[in-house]
C-alpha cells in the first residue's frame, strides 16, 4: 500500500512539475492572456518570419493552426470548440461559408493596404465588394511533368494524360472538383457544367483514364513527384513551383482545353474572439513587401500588385505561374453549385475512385 | 548455442517485417541528403531543429502531461471499477458490466473522437488541454479495469475471510489485503494507459484545438507536408520514449512479481 501511495505521489509531482515548466515556458512565449492570433491556415502556406515579424510589430502572439481541406476547416470552424481569428478559405467555400452566416465582415478602414491588391482580383462573384474577404493567393490547377521520365515528350493538354504509353505514371490530387474540372475541361465543357447528360460523359472518360492512374493523393503528391514516384500529377500551380524547386527535372502546364483559377482568401470567422488583431493581421499581409517576402516563400501567385515589384523576375515573368489575364479566357473561378450538384459531382468522382482497372 | 527451429525462424521473419519501416526511418533521420530516398551522409542537423523548435518542445511537454494526468486519474478510477465489478454477486450483471467495459476497447477511436467531439460541443467545453485530458481518461479506464480484474480474480477470498476472521474492518481489508495484492496489476494498467494516452491519433485528432495539440497529431499534420526530416527524427525520439517506458513497465512487473514472491512465504 505504502509502495502505492508513494508511486502516486511521484507521478503526481512529476505531472506537476510539468504543468508548471509548460506554464512558464507559455508565459514566456507570451501565450499566456487575451493578446493571441488565431490564425487557420492550409499547411506551410505562410512565411514563418513573417510571423515573427507581425509579433514582435504588434506585440500579438500568433498560434497558428493548419488544416488540409476546405471542408475540414469549415467543419471546425462550424463546431465552434475553437477561437479561430483568421481562416483562409477558398472561393467556393467563401460562398458556403456566407450562406450558413460563418463570417464576419470586415471593416474596411481597418485595411488600407486593400488598395494594393490588384483590381481584377477584388470584387469578384463569390464576394460581391470584398465585404468578407481579402485575396491571399491565387493559382491555376495544372499539369506537373518530369521532362525526362516521359522522353522530352511535351505535355500542353489534358487530353494527353489519356495518351496509351502513359501506364500508371499519373498521380491525381484528391478533389472532386479538381479532377471532375479536368475530365469537363478535356470535353471541351465548362468545369462548372452543371448537365448531368455532360457530366455522366465526363465520369466515362475518367474511367477510360483509371490504367494511367496510378493514385489519387493528398497533399504528398508534392512528395511523391519530387522523388520521381509517377512522371505527371495533376495539382495546383504552387504546388507545382514547390515541386520544381526541389526537382529540376520538372516543368508545369496549364492544359490549353482551359482550367480552374482560383483564389485563397483572408477572411474573420465568426468565432474569432480578437477581430481588431485579426484586421492588423490581414491588413499586416496585405504590405506589398510582406506579400512579396510571402509569395516568394510560398510559391503561389500574389494578387498584390504592389508585391510584383519587389518580386525577382524570373518569378513574375514565368508565365507558368503568372500568366497574363488576357490569355487566359479559358480559365474559370470554381461556382458554388449548390449543396446537390455538388453531392452529385462528389458522388462521380467517389465513383471514378472505386472503378477497377 | 540453441539451434535455429523453424518457429524461430518463423519470429525473426515476422518482427523483422514489423520492424524494417521503423527502422529504416530511424536511419534516415540522420540523413544530411534531406531526402528519404538517398542516404548522403550522417548528421544531427534534424535533432538540433527539433529541440530549437519551441512550439515542438511545448507540444511535447503537453503530450507528456496529459499522458501522466490521465494515466494516474484513469488508474483510480480504473481500479475502483474493477473491485465494484469485482463485488457484484449477480453473475449477469457482471457480465453485463465486463461486456460495456469492452465495447469501450474494440470500438473504433474514430467513432469515440467523433462522440467526444459531438459532446464537448453539446456541453459548451472549448477544445483544448481539457477536453483532450478528458477524453484520455476515458479511453484510459477500461484498460486498467481490463489490467487490474485478472489479478482481482486471482485472489484468494479466503485472505479476506482470515482478515475479517482476525478482526478487520473493511477498509484495513482494501489497503492491507487487497490493494497490495493486485498492485502489480495496477503498475500495468497504468503504464498501458500512459503509453496508449503517449501515442493515442484519432481520438486525439478531434478533440484538439485552440492551439493545443499533441505529438501524433502534430506529426501528422507536419507529415502531411512532406520531405522534412525533422519528423523523422521527432519519430525516432518517441519511439525510443515508448521503448523506455515498456521496459520500464517489465521491471516494474518482474520486481512486482518478486516482491509478491517474498510476500508469499
Amino acid at each position: 500500500m505504502r509502495k502505492l501511495v508513494q508511486s502516486f505521489i511521484a507521478v503526481l509531482l512529476i505531472a506537476l512539475l510539468l504543468l508548471y515548466v509548460s506554464n512558464r515556458l507559455n508565459e514566456a512565449e507570451g501565450y499566456a492572456g487575451d493578446n493571441t492570433l488565431i490564425v487557420y491556415n492550409w499547411g506551410d502556406y505562410i512565411d514563418p518570419e513573417l510571423i515573427t515579424m507581425f509579433e514582435k510589430q504588434t506585440g500579438l502572439k500568433v498560434i497558428y493552426q493548419t488544416f488540409d481541406s476546405n471542408e475540414a476547416m469549415m467543419a471546425k470552424i462550424a463546431q465552434g470548440g475553437t477561437t479561430f481569428d483568421v481562416a483562409v478559405p477558398s472561393e467556393y467555400a467563401i460562398s458556403k461559408m456566407k450562406e450558413e452566416g460563418l463570417l464576419l465582415p470586415l471593416d474596411h478602414r481597418k485595411l488600407p493596404n486593400l488598395k494594393y491588391i490588384d483590381p481584377r482580383f477584388l470584387n469578384l462573384s463569390f464576394d460581391p465588394n470584398n465585404r468578407y474577404s481579402v485575396p491571399y493567393f491565387w493559382g491555376t490547377v495544372g499539369i506537373v511533368y518530369n521532362r525526362e521520365m516521359l522522353g522530352g515528350k511535351k505535355i500542353t493538354s489534358w487530353n494527353d494524360l489519356w495518351d496509351k504509353n502513359l501506364r500508371n505514371q499519373i498521380l491525381l490530387v484528391d478533389g472532386a472538383r479538381e479532377v471532375m474540372g479536368m475530365a469537363l475541361n478535356s470535353l471541351h465543357y465548362s468545369l462548372n457544367d452543371t448537365n448531368k447528360a455532360h457530366l455522366e460523359e465526363a465520369k466515362r472518360k475518367l474511367d477510360a483514364l483509371t490504367p494511367n492512374v496510378k493514385a489519387i493523393v493528398g497533399d504528398e503528391i508534392k512528395m511523391l513527384i519530387a522523388n520521381e514516384e509517377a512522371a505527371i500529377g495533376v495539382v495546383w500551380s504552387g504546388d507545382a513551383a514547390e515541386m520544381i524547386a526541389e526537382n529540376d527535372k520538372l516543368d508545369y502546364v496549364v492544359p490549353k482545353e482551359g482550367s480552374n483559377l482560383w483564389f485563397d482568401n483572408m477572411v474573420i470567422p465568426k468565432t474569432a474572439k480578437n477581430i481588431e488583431g485579426a484586421h492588423q493581421f490581414i491588413n499586416f499581409m496585405l504590405d506589398p513587401k510582406h506579400a512579396a517576402q510571402n509569395a516568394e516563400y510560398v510559391g503561389y501567385a500574389t494578387p498584390n500588385k504592389q508585391a510584383l515589384q519587389y518580386l525577382p523576375k524570373e518569378i513574375t515573368e514565368d508565365k507558368r505561374f503568372y500568366p497574363d489575364f488576357d490569355k487566359i479566357g479559358h480559365l474559370e473561378v470554381y461556382e458554388n453549385l449548390g449543396k446537390r450538384m455538388l453531392a452529385y459531382y462528389n458522388e462521380l468522382f467517389l465513383e471514378f475512385k472505386m472503378h477497377r482497372k | 548455442m540453441r539451434r535455429l527451429t523453424w518457429g524461430n525462424a518463423y519470429l525473426l521473419v515476422v518482427f523483422s517485417i514489423l520492424y524494417t519501416p521503423i527502422i529504416y526511418l530511424l536511419v534516415y533521420s540522420f540523413n544530411s541528403g534531406g531526402t528519404m530516398h538517398h542516404f548522403e551522409g550522417f548528421t544531427l542537423e534534424w535533432y538540433q531543429e527539433v529541440f530549437h523548435d519551441t512550439r515542438l518542445l511545448m507540444i511535447v511537454l503537453n503530450t507528456l502531461i496529459v499522458a501522466l494526468f490521465s494515466s494516474l486519474l484513469s488508474t483510480v478510477f480504473g481500479v475502483i471499477g474493477a473491485l465494484a465489478i469485482y463485488y457484484v454477486k449477480n453473475w449477469r450483471v457482471k457480465q453485463a458490466l465486463l461486456t460495456f467495459n469492452n465495447v469501450l476497447i474494440v470500438s473504433p477511436d474514430v467513432i469515440i473522437g467523433a462522440s467526444f467531439l459531438i459532446l464537448f460541443t453539446l456541453a459548451g467545453i472549448q477544445l483544448g488541454f481539457v477536453s483532450v485530458l478528458l477524453s484520455h481518461i476515458a479511453f484510459s479506464v477500461p484498460i486498467v479495469v481490463l489490467m487490474v480484474l485478472p489479478k482481482l480474480q486471482e485472489m484468494s477470498p479466503t485472505w479476506v475471510d482470515a482478515a475479517r476472521d482476525l478482526g478487520a474492518n473493511e477498509w484495513h481489508i482494501l489497503t492491507r489485503i487487497v490493494l497490495p495484492f493486485i498492485t502489480p496489476g495496477i503498475f500495468a494498467g497504468f503504464f498501458m494507459a500512459l503509453t496508449y494516452s503517449l501515442d493515442d491519433f484519432a481520438v486525439t485528432f478531434f478533440v484538439t484545438g485552440n492551439g493545443f495539440s499533441t505529438l501524433s497529431v502534430e506529426i501528422y499534420s507536419r507529415a502531411r507536408q512532406g520531405i522534412s526530416l525533422s519528423i523523422n527524427a521527432l519519430s525516432t525520439l518517441l519511439f525510443l520514449l515508448t521503448i523506455v517506458l515498456v521496459a520500464g513497465y517489465y521491471w516494474i512487473s518482474r520486481k512486482g512479481s518478486r516482491l509478491y514472491g517474498m510476500w508469499k512465504k
